[in-house]
């Protein structure tokens, strides 16, 4: 079976080239025969991968070490789910994965155009086929899974410990399912662009295709997030490296298109501006992965030292270049079909919450480069982490918080100022109170005091909408509250959706604001010594050590210890921090030693435990108390949520027509209902 | 040309170019793994930073205050991270606890924060900073992103100015709005004479 996925390997490299061949040869020529023929090879590419994948898989799972990334990435004693999750936890394997799942979507998406848009199939699938050309060359000839040693070790290397985390077994997945589906919009807006049928065909599959890139991608995100706070040990869940700034920037462009995709579909507006953010979106994903795959910037991720650089940094010049070319002939087709009205209505709040989405896209890109832009004019390194990010990010961050309540109050079209006052009256005002209750509880952080003013208001806005939706529904319909709540999220999921989006948003910068508040201390402490400790909300802890223990496991040494906690004065339990270090069959320690966090959980905050080291039987620890970090992955949840009713297909409902409608009959008799 | 033929011939061909890559691999050798899933820790980074005490020197902070500032150094093991995170976080890494011990004899020679940072910058360069110094070029660095923004805002308000002063909005079907096909001419005929009689 690992003959035949190296051998599928190859074959899906041809297949590809075919499949790319002939489709943009069926659409240059207007040729169904090499059109069909072009798709039919996209399948065959996908089965190919497919068998490819599933020979890797093969490899690892039976322990053949003859291959070079089994023996670099698993152990013969690794639990077998990492086993199978190291198929991803590599180079090679990560760039098949992202292969594989590039062929799946390409399959499905060229399987389910729909008719009116026939005329796109040859030049997406073209493009699509030419994309994953890339990804399969760059696997055969840069990153092969495949490569053999020239002999066969007895056992591997086993996988970093920090990997073996049920977070990073599906937090890796989803971010390549999210950046994949870039691909399937960026393909469909080059066919739309090269045959000039700009209008309402491409923005259906699009549309789909983004939204899907934008849920894995939230999902993806958050679960990296919550990965580095309870595996890496320092007490955080977003370090602003290069890694993860490439996960944020095609959210915040997906984010932004999925905002104004909606004035062009209501009032044909905007139509340069969302093709130029679709191919963004795209352009941002591999942009992303070469920076942080080429090594030209410093990231804690290792693949920074890998040779594909080279490879991605022609294929995005390509690819930017294509795309410019495409976008700058094709201008005149794509002039808005309406006009705006008034700087005071809904299109014009989404265009400034785009200025700001992609402003914070144009910050973080920009942060993310500037160390190599300084060594080019200055011939210094400079190092730009979280202060930077932070101090350029937060006041964007808020100005997007405060947008994201204003844009659904205003009307369409043209808001009054009577319609203002109405909408604006009680989010304000609820805003307001929040502000200033908390000032009055002595709250002195100005980004806190303003992120919960907004938070506020934003959610005192969903609030708002729902109550006037669910009232709507029980008056007309006399629906009870659940009933009523549930048909309206199920009856217009767009909307409702999205608000619940807003609502995990309302949530996460709550949580971000938490970290203001954040305290750590550093302490010593031998078996049986107490130590006392206030958090900021002003609870007494009590912490009394157990002893540092060792024990060995499975396919690990253990230093631990642990703390028996009080708060103010009740008993919370024995809490344990551990030090790990990983050995292979042969007791060879494998890596630097790994922290395992102590954590305990509550709606208010977290109580964080590192062991930092242990130095004559005294350990050394780190308590943080950090507050509202649950928050943080209920936020993500809730913006998934939110995400996945807006995406769930919802049945065209039959619906009485308004307005007149005349019935043309032979007797000539008219028919009018409202 | 068969799909089965178009199909064997593809498989001869991957097979071929399989057998090519590999023996190519043999006469260049397995290539140097790369594959390592995180950074290495570069164990040998650590440099000493020392100042001879001021004369008379006491502690120039307290202990909160000297975290702070260790928040703003840079471990320099390839972490990434800053120097009291590090080495509350990692054993292993000796680099962090050195720079701590550094940090911890200037506090002690009466330095203050500011003096320590630019000792740690002669030593390390600007890298040794966990944001770059608000001076000379790199306040680009801060700057710009505000200043595209601002440009973005202008260039929306600029274009939006603009569509205003296009006129009445065009009544034209929008995108993503399925628009009944318009009758026949004849059709069209019988509405209008059927619209005159209900007049």
């Amino acid at each position: 079976m690992i003959l035949v996925g190296e051998l599928a390997l190859w074959v899906a490299l041809l297949m590809g080239a075919w499949a790319a061949t002939t489709s943009f040869a069926g659409g240059a020529l207007g040729r169904e025969d090499l059109v069909a023929s072009g798709k039919r090879g996209l399948y065959a590419t996908t089965a190919m991968m497919v068998l490819a994948s599933i020979g890797l898989w093969t490899a690892l799972l039976t322990h053949d070490f003859s291959l070079k990334y089994v023996a670099s990435n698993t152990s013969a004693n690794m639990p077998k789910v990492y086993i199978f999750s190291a198929f991803w936890g590599g180079q090679a394997g990560s760039m098949l994965f992202w292969a594989l799942i590039l062929a799946v979507y390409s399959a499905i998406a060229i399987r389910f155009v729909p008719p009116k848009s026939r005329d796109l199939v040859p030049w997406a699938c073209g493009t699509l086929a030419m994309i994953l050309l890339f990804f399969i060359a760059t696997v055969c000839f840069k990153a092969n899974p495949y490569d053999r040693l020239s002999f066969v070790p007895a056992d591997g290397r086993g996988m970093n410990p920090q990997l073996q985390n049920p977070g990073m077994a599906i937090h890796p997945p989803n971010l390549y399912l999210g950046y994949v589906a870039t691909s399937i919009p960026f393909a469909f807006a080059i066919a739309a662009l090269v045959t000039r049928r700009l209008d309402a065909e491409w923005l259906g599959i699009v549309r789909r295709w983004s939204l899907l890139s934008w849920f894995f991608l939230t999902i993806g995100i958050t679960l990296g997030m919550w990965w580095a706070y309870v595996e890496l040990g320092w007490s955080g869940y977003w370090a602003w490296d290069p890694v993860e700034n490439a996960s944020l920037l095609p959210w915040l462009t997906g984010t932004a298109f999925l905002h104004s995709i909606m004035i062009q579909e209501k009032r044909g507006m905007l139509r340069k501006w969302n093709v130029v953010l679709v191919v963004t979106t795209f352009l941002l994903a591999i942009f992303g992965t070469f920076i942080t795959r080429s090594g030209i910037i410093e990231s804690v991720h290792s693949f920074a030292q890998s040779p594909v650089g080279t490879w991605f940094a022609t294929f995005f010049l390509a690819a930017t270049g294509t795309t410019i070319y495409f976008v700058a002939t094709r201008l005149r087709d794509l002039e808005a079909k309406a006009t705006l009205e008034s700087m005071v209505s809904r299109e014009a709040a989404f265009l400034y919450n785009n200025v700001v989405l992609v402003g914070i896209a144009f910050s973080v890109l920009w942060g993310t480069l500037f160390p190599i832009l300084s060594e080019w004019v200055r011939g210094s390194k400079i190092t730009v982490g979280p202060p930077f990010f932070n101090t350029v990010n937060v006041p964007l961050g808020l100005l997007l918080l405060g947008l994201t309540g204003v844009g659904p109050l205003i009307a369409w079209r043209k808001a009054s100022t009577s319609n203002l006052k109405r909408q604006f009256a009680v989010p304000a005002a609820a805003g307001l109170l929040v502000g200033v209750v908390l000032f009055a509880l002595g709250m002195r952080d100005g980004y806190a005091l303003i992120a919960y003013t907004l938070a506020g208001f934003v959610a005192a806005t969903i609030v708002q909408e729902f109550q006037k939706g669910i009232s709507a529904r029980r008056n007309i319909h006399g629906e009870s509250f659940p009933v009523a709540t549930v048909r309206l999220i199920g009856r217009n999921r767009r909307r409702y959706g999205g608000y619940i989006v807003h609502a995990g948003i309302v949530v996460l910068f709550a949580a971000f604001a938490g970290l203001a508040f954040k305290k750590d201390h550093d302490v010593q402490m031998k078996a049986g010594e107490t130590k006392e400790l206030v958090d900021p909300l002003g609870h007494r802890w009590k912490f009394v050590s157990q002893g540092v223990s060792t024990s060995e496991t499975l396919n690990r040494f253990v230093t631990a210890i642990g703390l028996e906690v009080w708060r103010d004065g009740k008993p919370q339990g024995i809490l344990t921090t551990e030090k790990r270090q990983y050995f292979d069959s042969n007791k060879q320690p494998l890596f630097e030693p790994s922290t395992e966090v102590g954590i305990r959980t509550s709606a208010k905050g977290d109580l964080y435990v590192v062991l930092a080291g242990v130095r004559d039987e005294t350990a050394e620890l780190r308590i943080s108390f950090n507050p509202l970090v649950v928050w943080v992955w209920i936020g993500g949840m809730i913006m998934a949520v939110g995400g996945l009713i807006v995406m769930w297909p919802q049945a065209e409902r039959r619906r009485a027509p308004s307005g007149y409608v005349a019935t043309l009959e032979p007797r000539r008799e008219m028919a009018a209902t409202t | 040309m068969q799909r089965r033929e178009f199909l064997t011939r593809s498989f001869a061909l991957g097979g071929a170019a399989l057998f090519g890559a590999r023996a190519l691999q043999a006469q260049q050798g397995t290539p140097a793994d790369t594959t390592g899933n995180l950074f290495d820790m570069n164990q040998g980074a650590a440099r000493t930073v020392t100042r001879p005490p001021k004369p008379g020197a006491r502690p120039s902070m307290d202990q909160d205050t000297r975290d702070a500032l260790e928040h703003k150094i840079r471990c320099q093991c390839g972490c990434t991270l800053d120097v009291y995170t590090c080495r509350t976080t990692d054993f292993s890494c000796q680099v962090s606890p050195a720079m701590h011990r550094d940090v911890m004899a200037l506090v002690e020679g009466g330095y203050s924060a500011q003096e320590i940072l630019d000792a740690f910058v002669d030593t390390y360069g600007e890298r040794a900073l966990m944001a770059p110094k608000k001076e000379g070029f790199n306040w680009a660095g801060y700057l710009v992103p505000f200043g595209a923004l601002a440009a973005g805002a202008a260039a929306v308000l600029v274009v939006l100015r603009g569509m205003q002063r296009g006129g009445a909005p065009a009544e034209v079907p929008m995108d993503g709005v399925v628009v009944p096909p318009l009758g026949t001419p004849d059709e069209m005929a019988k509405l209008n004479d059927a619209i005159r009689k209900d007049d």
